[in-house]
C-alpha cells in the first residue's frame, strides 16, 4: 500500500531553536495558535524529534547550537524535511560573519525550503511548510540510507552551501541526493 | 452488554472506535478554541504515516515493552466489556501501566525516566479511587463482576452519585488531561513515557492511548446500569466536561495532583463506600 | 507418621552439629543433601497426609529437659544482657525466669500430647524446609566470601540447620511450654545470626532484636499463666485452648499469643529489630523474612484465628495490621538501601497476612495462606538476590544501581520478576491481596453493627491506599535498576557462580510454576490447609472456566492471559532482537552528556515515630481488649 499521500496529512512539527532572537518563535507559536490554526493541517508541535517529520529552525545556528542541531537532526526518522525559518536560518542574516556563527543552518544539514523574512510572517511559515509537505510526499526508502559527507574545510565566505562540495563516500563518487 | 456478539465486536473495534474518539476530541477542543481543527480522522491519518517512517528504536526490550504495553491493555479493556471483575480489572490495566512504565526506565534517557516516575506517582492517585469504586459497587450489586453493572435495573448513578463525581476527578489523571498531565507533559517532559518510541513501534504507545480512551468511557457508561441511553448520555457529558477541562486549566505540578486525589476525591468516593454500606441511597 | 514427623526435628540438628566439625567439601555435600533429604520428607508427608491431625507424646523425660532447656537459655540471655550492659535484655528475661519458676511448680499434671501436627504444620514444614534448605545451599557460596575465619563459617552454616530445627518443632508443638522454648530458640538463633559479623552495629542491633523478641517470650508465659488459673482451660496446649475457648469464653490467652505472634512479625512499633537485622549477611535476612521467623505471626495468628474469628480481639489486630501495612509502605518510601526497602515491603506484607488471617473466613484464610507461601519465595528470591548484588556487583543502594541492568541483565530480570510476583497479576501474591480486597469488601457488606461497618470501610481504604504506595514503591526501586543503554541491545547473561545461578535459577522457576499451577494448587494445597485451620470446608469448586472458592471467584482465562503477558511477556523482552531496525541515541535535547539518574525522593522520616505511638497503642488495646472480655 502507498502511504506516501498520508505524510502531508499528518505532519508532526519539531521546532529548534538555534540561537535566535526568538522573533520567529514567536510567529511559529502563532501559527500553533487559534488565529492561524495550522493543526487543520493535522500539524502537532510535538517536540520530540523521534516523532516528528518537519523541523522548523530558528535562529543563525551559533556554534553552541549546532552540534545539538545535527544530533536531533539525526534523532528524526527519515522521511523529513527541514524548514528554515527566518533570514538568520537562511543566510546568517544580520549575524553572518560574526565569531560565534556561519552563514546559516544549511552549512550543517540539508534545508528543504528556506522561508526569508526577519521575522518570518505565520502566513509565510504556513505557505514553508505545505511547500515542504509537497517534498515530503516525494521523498523515496533511498534516503533512509546513511551518508557520510566528507569533510572539508570553508575556504571563503562565499561558500554557502557545504552540500555542493560534499560528496558521498559510499555512492561512488557521484553527488549525493538528499531529496 | 448481554450479546456476545456485540461484545466481540466492541473488543476487535474497540481501538477504532478509541481513535475516533480521540478525533472527536481533537475536533472538540479546536472548536472550543474558536479554530478549524484537525479533521476527525486524522488519528488514522497519524498511524498510517508512521507506519512509513523509518524504523528506529533505542533498544529491542524498551520497544518490544510497548507492544506488551498495547497488547496488555486491549486485553483489559477486552475484560471489562465482557463484563469481568471489577478488582481483577483494575489491576490488568495496572499491569498494562506497570508494563509502560518499566518501558520507560529501561532505557538511559532522563525524560523517559521522568515520565515513568510521574506515571507511577499518578497510579498512587487514581488507583485507591477506582478500587473503592468497585468495591462500592459490590455493596450495590451483591457481585464484584461489572456484567453486574451493566444489568442493573436502576441506573447506578442513582445508586452512588458520589463514586461518579469522584471517578470525575480522577479521569483527567489517567487520560493524561490538564490540569493533571504531568505524566506526559509535553513541554516538560517531551511526553515522558512514550518519548524514545518512534515509527511503527510509537504506533503501538500511540493507539493504546485511544484504548485508555475506550476504558475510561466504558467506566463512566457503567453507570448507567441496565438504560444505554443513559450511559451514553453520561459518556457524552464527561466526554464535554474532560475537553472543557483539558481547555481552560494549567498543569498543576505532582504533588498538587496527589494532594488533590487523596485529600479530596479519595474521601468523596470514601463517603460514597458508607453510603452504600449503609444502603442510605 | 510419627518418626517421620520426628526425623524432621532430629536430621537438621545431626546436619548442624555435623557441620561444626566436617572440612569444606563435606560440608557441602552434607548440605546438599539435607536440603533434599528435609525438602524430599515435608513434601511426602503432605502428600500422604491423614484426614485426622496426627498427635504424639514424647516420653515425660522430655518435659524436664524442656524445661531445663528454657531455664539455660533464659540464663544465657541474662549473661548477655549483663555482659553487654543491656538493662532490657537481662530484665526482660529474668522476669521470664521468674514466671516460668513460678508456672513450673504450678503446672498441671496431665495425659496430653506434645506434638499436633495437622496440615497447617505440614504446609509450614514445606516452606520451611524448602526454602530455608535453598538458603542454606546459597549460603555455602556467599559465606565463602565472608571475611571471617573458617571455624565461624562453618558455625553460620550449622546455625540455618538449628534455625530450621526450631522452625520444624516450632510449627509442630502443641504445648504452649515447648511453644516457648522453640519461640526462645528462634529468638536466640537470630540474635547470633545478627551479630554474625560482631562489630559494633551488629551487636546493637542483635541486642535490639533480643529484647524485643523476649516480650514476645513474655507474652506467651503470660498466655500459659492465663491457661492454669482459669478455671475451664486446664492444661495449656493450642489444641485445648482452642476446644474449650467458646465454652469458657476468656479470651485473653489469645490476645497474649497474638502479641507474641505480632512482635515476631516486626508489627509497629517492634519493627525495628526487622530492620535492624539487616547488618548481618544476607543469606541470615533472607531467612528471617522469606520462610522463618517473621512467618511465626501469621502461623500463630492462623493458628489461633478460630477462637478470636469475631471478638473484639481480632477486631484490634485487624486495624494494627491495616495501619501496619500503609504505615510500613509509606516508610519504605524514604529508604534507599536495597535490603531496608525490601524489609519495610516484608513488615507490610505481612501486616496483609495477619490481617487476611484474623478476618478468618474461608476466603480469607485461603489468601493468608497463598500469600505466607507466595511471599515466602519471591522475598527469598529478591533477598538472595541482594546478596549477589552485594558480593558480586558491590551495590548497597538503590541510587547506585543505576548501571546494573548493564553489567548483570540476569539479576536485573531477577528482581524485575521478583518485584512483579508481589504486585500484579497473575502471581500469587496478587492473587492474595485481591482475594482481601474482595473478602474485606464482603466483610463490610454483611455485617450489621454500623461501628463495625466504620471500621471494615477504615481499613479497607487503608488497604487499598497501602497497596497502591507499595506498588509506587517498587516502580520506584525497579526503575533504578533497569535501564540501559541503546548500545547494550543485545543481552548477555553475566556468568554467576554455579551455586548462585542454581539457587536463583530454582527460585525463579519455582514462582513461575506455582504460579501457573495456581488452579491445581489452590484446590489441592491451599484449601485443605484452610479447612483444618477453620475446622470446616473450603468450598473450592470448577464452574466452567473459573474458579470459585466460597463466594470469590477467579476466572482462569484472564489469568493465563495475564500470565502470558507479565512474566513471559518480561522474559521475552530480555530476548527478543529486533532485525532490520535502526538504532538511535536517547532524546536528550542534543546534549552529549551522560546523565545519572535518580528517583522521586520521598521525606516520610518525620512520620515514623508516630507509627511507633500508634503502634504502642494498638499492643495496649489488645491486652486492654482482651482483659476486658
Amino acid at each position: 500500500m502507498k502511504l506516501n499521500k498520508y505524510r502531508k496529512k499528518s505532519p508532526w512539527i519539531l521546532h529548534y531553536n538555534a540561537g535566535g532572537c526568538n522573533g520567529c518563535d514567536i510567529e511559529i507559536l502563532a501559527c500553533l495558535g487559534p488565529k492561524y490554526d495550522i493543526e487543520r493541517f493535522g500539524m502537532i508541535n510535538s517536540g520530540n524529534p523521534k516523532q516528528a517529520d518537519v523541523m522548523l529552525i530558528t535562529g543563525p545556528v551559533t556554534k553552541r547550537s549546532r552540534e545539538r542541531l545535527v544530533d536531533i537532526y539525526s534523532q528524526m526518522p527519515e522521511p523529513k524535511v527541514v524548514v528554515a525559518c527566518g533570514s538568520c536560518t537562511c543566510t546568517g542574516g544580520v549575524f553572518r560573519g560574526m565569531y560565534n556563527c556561519e552563514g546559516g543552518v544549511d552549512q550543517y544539514i540539508p534545508v528543504d525550503v528556506y522561508v526569508p523574512g526577519c521575522g518570518c510572517r505565520p502566513e509565510q511559515i504556513i505557505a514553508g511548510v505545505v511547500e515542504a509537505l509537497k517534498k515530503l510526499e516525494n521523498k523515496t526508502k533511498e534516503i533512509e540510507k546513511s551518508v557520510r559527507l566528507e569533510v572539508a574545510p570553508v575556504e571563503s565566505d562565499n561558500q554557502i552551501n557545504r552540500r555542493e562540495i560534499a560528496a558521498p563516500i559510499n555512492n561512488g563518487g557521484k553527488p549525493s541526493v538528499f531529496g | 452488554m448481554n450479546n456476545i456478539v456485540v461484545q466481540i465486536l466492541l473488543i476487535a473495534l474497540a481501538p477504532i472506535l478509541g481513535g475516533l474518539i480521540y478525533g472527536l476530541e481533537r475536533k472538540v477542543k479546536a472548536r472550543m478554541q474558536r479554530r478549524i481543527g484537525p479533521p476527525l480522522l486524522q488519528p488514522f491519518y497519524d498511524f498510517l504515516k508512521f507506519a512509513d517512517k523509518r524504523k528506529m528504536i533505542v533498544h529491542s526490550t524498551h520497544a518490544f515493552l510497548g507492544l506488551l504495553h498495547f497488547v496488555s491493555l486491549w486485553f483489559a479493556v477486552a475484560v471489562l466489556i465482557m463484563g469481568g471483575d471489577f478488582i481483577l480489572i483494575i489491576f490488568l490495566h495496572l499491569l498494562s501501566t506497570a508494563v509502560i512504565i518499566l518501558a520507560g526506565f529501561s532505557t538511559r534517557s532522563i525524560f523517559s525516566h521522568l515520565g515513568a516516575n510521574r506515571s507511577a506517582i499518578s497510579v498512587l492517585a487514581y488507583e485507591p479511587v477506582l478500587i473503592i469504586i468497585a468495591i462500592s459497587a459490590y455493596m450495590l450489586t451483591g457481585s464484584f463482576d461489572v456484567s453486574a453493572l451493566y444489568a442493573s435495573e436502576i441506573p447506578v448513578l442513582f445508586k452512588m452519585p458520589l463514586a461518579f463525581i469522584a471517578l470525575l476527578l480522577i479521569l483527567p489523571v489517567k487520560l493524561k488531561k490538564s490540569p493533571f498531565d504531568v505524566s506526559e507533559a509535553h513541554q516538560e517532559v517531551v511526553g515522558g513515557v512514550e518519548l524514545e518510541y518512534s515509527g511503527i513501534f510509537y504506533e503501538a504507545v500511540y493507539t493504546a492511548k485511544w484504548l485508555d480512551y475506550i476504558f475510561v468511557y466504558l467506566l463512566v457508561f457503567m453507570f448507567g446500569g441496565a438504560n444505554i441511553w443513559l450511559g451514553l448520555v453520561l459518556v457524552a457529558l464527561t466526554f464535554i466536561y474532560i475537553n472543557a477541562l483539558d481547555n481552560s486549566t494549567a498543569r498543576v505540578n505532582y504533588k498538587q495532583m496527589l494532594r488533590f486525589c487523596l485529600w479530596v476525591a479519595l474521601p468523596i468516593a470514601f463517603v460514597n463506600l458508607l453510603l452504600t454500606m449503609f444502603g442510605v441511597l | 507418621m510419627a518418626p517421620i514427623i520426628v526425623s524432621l526435628f532430629i536430621l537438621p540438628v545431626v546436619v548442624s552439629l555435623l557441620l561444626l566439625f566436617l572440612p569444606k567439601a563435606a560440608a557441602k555435600v552434607l548440605t546438599i543433601l539435607a536440603t533434599l533429604t528435609l525438602s524430599g520428607i515435608s513434601l511426602y508427608l503432605y502428600y500422604s497426609r491423614g484426614d485426622q491431625p496426627i498427635q504424639f507424646a514424647v516420653p515425660a523425660i522430655v518435659d524436664k529437659i524442656v524445661l531445663i532447656a528454657d531455664f539455660a537459655l533464659l540464663a544465657y540471655v541474662i549473661a548477655q544482657g549483663f555482659l553487654q550492659r543491656n538493662i532490657l535484655v537481662w530484665g526482660l528475661a529474668a522476669l521470664q525466669a521468674g514466671i516460668l519458676a513460678y508456672l513450673a511448680m504450678n503446672m498441671p499434671h496431665g495425659e496430653y500430647m506434645q506434638f499436633y501436627v495437622d496440615n497447617l504444620s505440614l504446609f509450614m514444614f514445606i516452606l520451611i524446609n524448602v526454602v530455608s534448605g535453598v538458603i542454606a545451599i546459597y549460603s555455602l557460596k556467599y559465606i565463602d566470601e565472608e571475611q571471617c575465619s573458617p571455624f565461624r563459617k562453618k558455625y553460620f552454616l550449622s546455625t540455618i540447620f538449628w534455625f530450621i530445627a526450631a522452625m520444624n518443632l516450632l510449627s509442630a508443638a502443641d504445648n504452649l511450654e515447648y511453644f516457648y522454648l522453640f519461640f526462645e530458640l528462634t529468638t536466640i538463633a537470630s540474635y547470633l545470626f545478627i551479630r554474625f559479623r560482631l562489630d559494633k552495629e551488629s551487636k546493637q542491633n542483635a541486642l535490639t532484636a533480643l529484647w524485643m523478641n523476649q516480650i514476645g517470650g513474655l507474652a506467651i508465659l503470660g498466655a500459659i499463666a492465663y491457661t492454669i488459673f482459669t478455671p475451664g482451660y486446664g492444661v495449656p496446649t493450642f489444641s485445648h485452648l482452642l476446644t474449650q475457648a467458646p465454652t469458657v469464653g476468656v479470651i485473653l490467652p489469645f490476645a497474649f499469643l497474638a502479641i507474641a505472634g505480632l512482635v515476631k512479625g516486626a508489627q509497629y512499633p517492634f519493627s525495628k529489630w526487622l530492620i535492624g537485622a539487616m547488618v548481618a549477611p544476607t543469606p541470615v535476612s533472607a531467612l528471617l523474612h522469606s520462610s522463618t521467623m517473621v512467618k511465626i505471626a501469621p502461623f500463630i495468628i492462623l493458628k489461633i484465628s478460630p477462637a478470636i474469628q469475631g471478638t473484639p480481639v481480632a477486631t484490634v489486630i485487624i486495624c494494627l495490621t491495616a495501619f501496619v501495612f500503609i504505615a510500613a509502605a509509606i516508610g519504605a518510601l524514604a529508604q534507599d538501601t536495597f535490603k531496608k526497602i525490601l524489609a519495610h515491603s516484608t513488615i507490610a506484607l505481612l501486616a496483609l497476612m495477619i490481617l487476611m488471617s484474623a478476618v478468618g473466613t474461608p476466603v480469607a484464610v485461603t489468601a493468608a495462606l497463598m500469600l505466607i507461601f507466595f511471599h515466602g519465595v519471591s522475598k527469598c528470591m529478591l533477598f538472595l538476590n541482594a546478596g549477589i548484588m552485594e558480593h558480586v556487583f558491590h551495590m548497597k543502594q538503590t541510587s547506585s544501581m543505576t548501571k546494573l541492568a548493564e553489567v548483570g541483565p540476569y539479576t536485573s530480570l531477577i528482581v524485575a520478576v521478583g518485584f512483579m510476583s508481589l504486585l500484579l497479576p497473575p502471581f500469587g501474591a496478587f492473587i492474595g491481596k485481591w482475594f482481601s480486597i474482595e473478602t474485606l469488601g464482603t466483610i463490610g457488606g454483611a455485617v450489621i453493627t454500623p461501628g463495625y461497618k466504620l471500621i471494615s470501610a477504615l481499613i479497607l481504604v487503608m488497604i487499598v491506599c497501602g497497596g497502591a504506595v507499595l506498588s509506587l514503591l517498587y516502580f520506584k526501586v525497579l526503575g533504578s535498576m533497569i535501564s540501559r543503554t541503546g548500545e547494550r541491545d543485545k543481552v548477555k547473561f553475566e556468568k554467576l557462580h554455579p551455586i548462585y545461578r542454581g539457587t536463583m535459577n530454582f527460585l525463579l522457576v519455582t514462582v513461575l510454576l506455582c504460579t501457573i499451577a495456581l488452579p491445581w494448587l489452590i484446590p489441592g494445597y491451599f484449601a485443605p490447609v484452610a479447612a483444618t485451620i477453620i475446622k470446616s470446608g473450603v468450598p473450592v469448586a470448577f464452574e466452567g472456566f473459573a474458579l470459585t472458592i466460597d463466594n470469590v471467584k477467579l476466572p482462569l482465562i484472564p489469568m493465563i492471559a495475564a500470565f502470558v503477558l507479565l512474566p513471559l511477556g518480561i522474559i521475552a523482552a530480555m530476548f527478543v532482537r529486533f532485525k532490520n531496525v535502526d538504532r538511535a541515541k536517547e532524546y536528550a535535547c542534543g546534549e552529549k552528556v551522560e546523565y545519572n539518574f535518580a528517583s522521586f525522593y520521598f521525606t516520610t522520616e518525620k512520620a515514623t515515630p508516630y507509627f511507633v505511638y500508634a503502634g504502642i497503642l494498638f499492643f495496649v488495646g489488645i491486652l486492654l481488649v482482651g482483659y476486658l472480655m
